[in-house]
């Protein structure tokens, strides 16, 4: 009896230490939001002595600056780049996954040799080619940049995920009379929504909070992301903090909420392949 | 329907492995043909070959007359049912059967005649909208069958499709698949690795071992009279028991000795094996079945040279029958799977000294008991011990 209870008392003493440690990590996360949020609803002089609320940087944030163009911007490119990630991925990745021919394993390793590549290292060639290309300042130059810096993680993922769905399935879809083509659309593809819904939200997070990217290839201000708006913002003589956190908690909603959305796909996505 | 015909087909792999070697089968308009053999003898390779899913390396596949080498396999008209059933997971039971005839265009009536049709006869109309997670392995298996049938396709293919069910369900579903066979009459290819189910399903069987078909019969010839030790040993259960003897000839006819054994195996033995005449003073290897084997005292007319000294080691109470597993005072053989093919002689290993018998369940034997057991010496078979060839009239 007396080692029951202390077999009980043993164990909450564990769950509540590992709640407490819990409770700190989510604060440490949590905070700079929190912080994030209430600065955001202050005025310069509030923000410099730290006490009382008002909306002026929601109202400048939206009525001085191009907040909107530059939302309108980034979802653009943002679609757009994991549309294109998508179709080159799910494509490919069903190649590698399903069709036997010559070649396929090298190609392959070099795809994921590719995910090895730094974005520093080849963003200098890329702006050469780009240049040359007369893409810069366009939105198809950044979207062609993200897109060749996402593809090769996505065609990784979706090869892995068509790799657990089984060949059977595949081969009764051809023996059905269905093309290998058809057999990916209305076979391969409908089942694999976790591992699109994946692929969206890391590109999605990815391609929205870049800087790198849309600091070289979109100078022009009629084209600039979100988050050039924002580091352009920070970059001026005098800085608004609570406009910055303003403009900063605008920038993060849509990754929020898009990671909220597709969570549960998401979690699906990332242990595929670790069993059944 | 259609008659498929195998004209010496080869699949050799790009490794080198030649899994499927100059197969030659004719499988009639109608037939349900079975190929059986031990797990990497070739027969879903030889299958996946008809199907189209898999490039033959050497021969010819005629359907109706045909040649199909060269046809993608959605334009061969044929139905595969899958070891794993394939059921696509994300649609419905009515869709998972309508899939194949929707993309060949057929009018959405004829669709729901056809597929309501077979939902009738398979007992799945009450699951047509469920997911294939939402079934049970048996009702999975029979959506398989099916998505095969509405397709009126001019052969079915079917690739172990029972073997993710329990015993009980498979022997159901066995029934059902001979039933609808022949009721359907269309031209089947079944493959299986379970020589039971090759026995009860199929119109003919052929053995396959190592790629090389060893022998293709009606089920009961090729029990009754194998061609060879393969099909001796791998057809039956309990496997045939394979001893090595000496052929002599003793007063009333040639006799085979073992030990200190001795079959007068009789004149009838040598009409039935006209090959065992040339072996005399020779080895050959002597083969059993195990309901050839009875305990001696229940066999009250049972001639001299009919009889066996053996210890019993075992007794398994079967209910109709009982397996008496003994030990004779000579080296039995027994056939190893992953000898070279037609090496028939390295396929034994002379070391276990142990028969089986299937006795009446009235036999009093118990284990570690010495007794007599009778042999039926006119259902003997004999083998070349180097060839592995049966000795009998006509193989």
């Amino acid at each position: 009896m007396t080692s029951h209870t202390a077999v009980v008392a043993r164990r909450r003493v564990r769950t509540g230490t590992l709640f407490a440690i819990m409770c700190v990590i989510a604060v440490v996360m949590l905070y700079p939001f929190f912080y994030m949020l209430d600065n955001a609803f202050r005025n310069q002089a509030q923000f410099a002595r730290q006490s009382g609320h008002s909306a002026v940087s929601w109202r400048l944030l939206f009525t001085q600056l191009p907040v909107w163009r530059e939302l309108l911007n980034s979802t653009l490119i943002c679609a757009i780049s994991i549309l294109l990630i998508l179709a080159v991925s799910t494509t490919a990745g069903f190649a590698f996954a399903k069709l036997r021919y010559r070649g396929s394993g090298l190609v392959f390793l070099a795809v994921v040799a590719a995910l090895m590549v730094p974005l520093q290292s080849i963003i200098i060639p890329e702006y050469v080619n780009l240049g040359k290309l007369g893409l810069i300042n366009t939105y198809l130059g950044a979207i062609l940049v993200y897109v060749a810096l996402g593809t090769p993680f996505a065609t990784f993922l979706m090869a892995t995920y068509y790799r657990g769905i089984s060949d059977d399935l595949i081969e009764a879809a051809v023996m059905d009379g269905l093309g290998y083509g058809r057999t990916f659309l209305r076979i391969a593809l409908p089942l694999s929504w976790p591992a699109l819904a994946t692929v969206t939200v890391l590109q999605f997070i990815q391609i929205w909070d870049d800087l790198l990217v849309g600091l070289l290839f979109l100078q022009n201000p009629q084209q600039r992301t979100i988050t050039v708006g924002l580091a352009a913002l920070s970059s001026g003589r005098t800085t608004s903090i609570p406009v910055l956190m303003a403009g900063s908690f605008v920038s993060a909603l849509p990754a929020i909420t898009v990671y909220l959305i597709f969570q549960r796909h998401l979690v699906k996505g990332l242990t595929m392949g670790m069993g059944k | 329907m259609a008659a498929i015909v195998l004209d010496g087909i080869t699949k050799r792999f790009g490794d080198g492995t030649t899994a499927v070697r100059e197969l030659d089968l004719s499988i009639a308009d109608g037939e349900l043909m079975v190929l059986v053999g031990p797990s990497g003898c070739g027969k879903t390779t030889a299958l996946r070959m008809v199907a189209g899913l898999e490039e033959v390396t050497g021969g010819t596949i005629l359907i109706d007359g045909q040649p199909v080498n060269d046809t993608e396999p959605r334009d061969r008209d044929i139905a595969m049912v899958f070891q794993s059933y394939a059921l696509y997971p994300h649609l419905s039971v009515y869709d998972n059967m309508a899939f194949s005839l929707k993309y060949r265009k057929t009018p959405r009536a004829e669709i729901r005649r056809r597929v309501g049709e077979a939902a009738r006869i398979l007992e799945l109309e009450p699951f047509l909208a469920r997911k294939p997670r939402q079934l049970s392995g048996g009702q999975r298996q029979r959506v398989a069958m099916g998505r095969a049938i509405v397709r009126q396709p001019r052969a079915f293919l079917m690739d172990e499709p029972l073997s993710n069910l329990d015993a009980k369900l498979r022997v159901q579903m066995r029934a059902e698949i001979a039933r609808l066979q022949r009721s359907l009459g269309v031209t089947t290819i079944y493959v299986t690795h379970d020589q039971t189910e090759a026995m009860t399903l199929g119109n003919r069987v052929a053995v396959l071992q190592h790629g090389v078909l060893q022998q293709v019969a009606p089920p009961q010839k090729l029990y009754k009279r194998p061609a060879n030790l393969f099909v001796a040993s791998f057809i039956g259960s309990p496997a045939m028991n394979l001893l090595e003897a000496t052929v002599e000839r003793g007063d009333g006819g040639p006799q085979v000795c073992f030990g200190t054994h001795r079959l007068a195996v009789g004149e009838r033995a040598v009409r039935e094996h006209p090959g065992l005449g040339g072996y005399l003073g020779r080895k050959v290897i002597l083969g059993i079945r195990p309901e050839h084997l009875e305990d001696a005292t229940l066999v009250p007319d049972a001639a001299p040279g009919s009889v066996l000294d053996v210890q019993v080691e075992l007794r398994e109470e079967l209910g109709s029958e009982v397996d008496v597993h003994c030990r004779v005072g000579v080296d039995p053989l027994h056939p190893v799977a992953d000898g070279e093919p037609g090496d028939a002689a390295e396929e034994i290993e002379p070391l276990a000294a142990a028969i089986v018998a299937r006795m009446d369940p009235r036999t009093t034997l118990a284990e570690s008991q010495s007794a007599k057991v009778h042999v039926d010496l006119a259902a003997l078979h004999f083998f070349d011990p180097e060839t592995g060839a049966s000795l009998r009239a006509g193989g």
